[in-house]
């Protein structure tokens, strides 16, 4: 790793056989961030030109959030490693990816299995409601198989010039110096030597946390806690007659039995169905709130066989520090699934992507060291674009997943045409899209009207109590 | 009499027994004298073993199906059955037989107004009763969905003035009749110490944030337990965006020292 002979912070470097470049797009950055008054840059010094080599990053974890950075890195001409414990790994999932996500991420049309057009909302008193009616003909929710697309997201970035490593990532090294090298001290696994690997280090110029909610790199930076939730999904091989009814349709159950903060249900995979619930302040209950999701699903679901049982946790949102000198986090490390509706893969890809967008550009195509203040760069852009998006979803989990007569609002509400346009609109393309307002105006009394029903009949069932 | 008593025990062996018995009464008491035996096997509903399989097959003159005859033995068993992850657990031989929702009113899965009126108009208000007797029965014992019995029903079909007359309106005297109360001793106490009189103090701008607080105090505080909860509904609704601005203060120990921005 070459070292630079520094002459002062200030400015001027001057590196062994390269001419000084005056790094031009320091002052820039300088003053935006003064502008913005919200953070100092770091980098009030340039940051050098790395002599004789690329910028090197290394991206701990190879689900969509790797393998989309890893691929991004290593087009932006940056020499990148990908290191990933299990390479066949089958992550319990839901599954569902938006469609934009096959356009962004230009995905090859079958890694999809299942194209789901039509979903079933049912209340906790089996109100079902039908979603999809005002889908287009090419829109749709995509179910794949994790290890399909993850596998696929590797393969592309291996083919874009990243170095894929089946290995684990033990514990980091942090730097002493503003320029010092990250040590990656990580067990490399080649297939022959059986479980254990061989242990190793690495030393990288930056890395990147995608190895999701039990992140080591996130704890190698003290990112800090979050709080989660527990999914529990059961997988189901159900009858023939019974799986044609889930063919293209999924089903979301709410309901205090199901889940007191969360929803169950039941996706439609390749050849078999996951039923499956989650909850964040009841996890002990989980196994109960499951049999009561199957319960609730048991005639369309009445003949099937389990053959697997899985359980991950879930952010419920991001963590206190998402990025620290020169690594940052994305994907489930960082947090970034919405609230209500559970969702993580688009995003990860997203700000895995995002992540490397941002060192690239920082790196000036790797020839450059970054900082803290390029990274940062990424968690700027990214909160201006979907903090919007947690938020509405915040407040629709706030308000509607509270109790039953909350639900049964809810459930009510998604049966009107204008919310499930305005729902898959916003689901499927990632914009919260302004709706009129005449109909925003009727949604809103239509919501108050639902949810003042909705408890003036659970005030009903308490005097029955009594 | 004693097989009728024992004929009403089934019922009684489920987890939750009081609730069970309403939905069971709706339908199967067609005359009131039967209410009588009601309140007596309430009485002994504790003694929750108690023959099941024979005493149901009596119960002759009832519209309920004969679905509903010794499951409550099964269904906590089978339930465990299906706690046991990671087997084959073939469904189809655990929970076949289940009570379920039944009512003579309650037809293909919605309520059938016309049974329903009195004097030749709807009565809203069982209606609304029924659907809440329906609710607690689903909270309690919940039931799966299928496709071949949709529920259709939907509240809003309901009138919004039979919702109002019931609900919106007594609680509406009752705040209303707070709010006077609380504004004629507050007019009485002021004018008394400070002899303005009810016309004056309208015109006041002190006083006309003190009705505004009252009414709003009278609107949203109804319980001690409310001003905690409003509290916490204050915090929770900040609590997101706090999360997200975290990734924004910097620590101490970080080199850059920063001001935390609220975007």
């Amino acid at each position: 790793m070459a070292t630079f002979a520094l002459k002062s912070f200030t400015g001027l470097r001057q590196s062994p056989t390269d001419q000084i470049t005056f790094v031009s797009n320091v002052p820039s950055s300088l003053s935006r961030s003064q502008r913005r008054t919200s953070l100092k840059v770091t980098a009030s010094r340039a940051s050098p030109k790395l002599a004789n080599r690329s910028l090197r990053v290394a991206v701990i974890g190879g689900g969509p959030a790797g393998g989309a950075a890893a691929e991004t890195l290593a087009q932006g001409g940056i020499e990148t490693i990908l290191i990933e414990r299990k390479m066949d790994n089958c992550k319990p999932c839901g599954g569902a990816i938006p469609l934009c996500m096959v356009g962004e991420f230009n995905l090859p049309l079958d890694i999809i299995d299942r194209r789901v057009t039509k979903m079933k909302m049912i209340s906790p008193s089996n109100i079902a409601v039908d979603i999809g009616r005002t889908l287009k003909e090419h829109e749709y929710i995509g179910m794949v198989r994790r290890e399909v697309l993850d596998q696929y997201l590797r393969e592309r970035a291996e083919k874009s010039g990243a170095t894929v490593i089946n290995g684990l990532f033990l514990k980091m090294d942090l730097p002493e110096n503003w320029d010092s090298p990250y040590v990656l001290h990580y067990t490399e696994y080649d297939g022959k030597t059986g479980a254990t690997g061989q242990k190793k280090t690495m030393e990288v110029d930056a890395v990147i946390g995608a190895d999701g909610a039990n992140s080591r790199v996130a704890k190698s930076i003290g990112a800090g806690d979050y709080d989660y939730a527990i999914a529990f999904q059961e997988r189901i091989r159900i009858p023939d007659d019974k799986m044609t009814y889930y063919e293209d349709l999924a089903e979301m159950y709410v309901g205090d039995d199901v889940s007191p903060d969360f929803y169950g249900w039941v996706f439609p995979k390749c050849d078999h169905v996951a039923v499956g619930t989650g909850t964040v302040t009841h996890k002990g209950d989980i196994k109960k709130f499951q049999l009561a999701t199957r319960n609730r699903a048991k005639d369309k679901i009445l003949g099937g066989k389990i053959i697997r049982v899985e359980a991950h946790p879930i952010p419920e949102h991001p963590r206190p520090r998402r990025l620290s000198k020169r690594v940052a986090l994305v994907g489930d490390a960082a947090g970034y699934v919405t609230k209500c509706s559970g969702e993580g893969i688009y995003f990860a890809a997203k700000s895995g992507r995002m992540c490397a967008e941002a060192i690239v550009e920082g790196s000036q195509n790797g020839k450059k060291m970054i900082d803290e203040s390029d990274l940062r760069k990424y968690l700027e852009k990214w909160d201006k674009t979907y903090l919007p998006t947690y938020r509405v979803l915040d407040v629709l989990q706030k308000v509607f997943y509270r109790s039953n007569p909350a639900r049964e609002a809810f459930v009510e509400m998604c049966g009107d045409e204008y919310v499930q346009k305005m729902t898959f609109d916003s689901y499927l393309y990632k914009r919260v899209a302004p709706g009129s307002p005449l109909e925003d105006l009727k949604l809103a009394v239509n919501t108050i009207g639902s949810v003042f029903r909705a408890n003036a009949l659970r005030r009903e069932i308490e005097k029955l109590n009594v | 009499m004693s097989i009728s008593m024992a004929l009403f025990s089934p019922p009684i062996s489920s987890p939750l027994q009081n609730s069970n018995l309403i939905p069971k009464i709706s339908l199967s008491l067609l005359s009131t004298k039967r209410l009588s035996l009601v309140s007596l096997t309430r009485a002994s509903s504790d003694n929750g073993t108690s023959t099941p399989a024979s005493a149901t097959t009596v119960e002759a003159p009832t519209p309920k199906p004969v679905s509903v005859e010794e499951v409550l033995a099964e269904s906590p068993s089978a339930s465990e059955n299906g706690a046991v992850g990671g087997e084959e657990i073939d469904m189809t031989t655990t929970m076949m037989t289940e009570i379920k929702f039944q009512d003579a009113k309650w037809v293909n899965g919605t309520w059938d107004l016309k049974q329903f009126e009195k004097e030749g108009k709807t009565d809203w208000d069982s209606v609304i009763v029924a659907e809440a007797k329906r609710r607690k029965w689903l909270e309690d014992n919940p039931e799966t969905t299928s496709n071949d019995e949709p529920v259709l029903f939907d509240t809003s079909i309901i009138p919004w003035w039979a919702w109002m007359k019931r609900y919106h309106l007594p609680e509406a005297e009752l705040l209303n009749g707070r709010a006077a109360m609380v504004g004629f001793f507050m007019a009485y106490f002021v004018d008394s110490l400070t002899g303005v009189g009810l016309v004056d103090q309208m015109g006041n701008f002190f006083c006309k944030t003190l009705l505004f607080v009252a009414v709003a105090g009278v609107l949203f505080i109804r319980k001690n337990e409310d001003l905690d909860k409003l509290k916490g509904l204050i915090e929770e609704t900040t609590l997101y965006d706090k999360q997200w601005q975290a990734a924004w203060k910097e620590p101490e120990s970080s080199s850059s020292s920063t001001v935390s921005s609220k975007k």
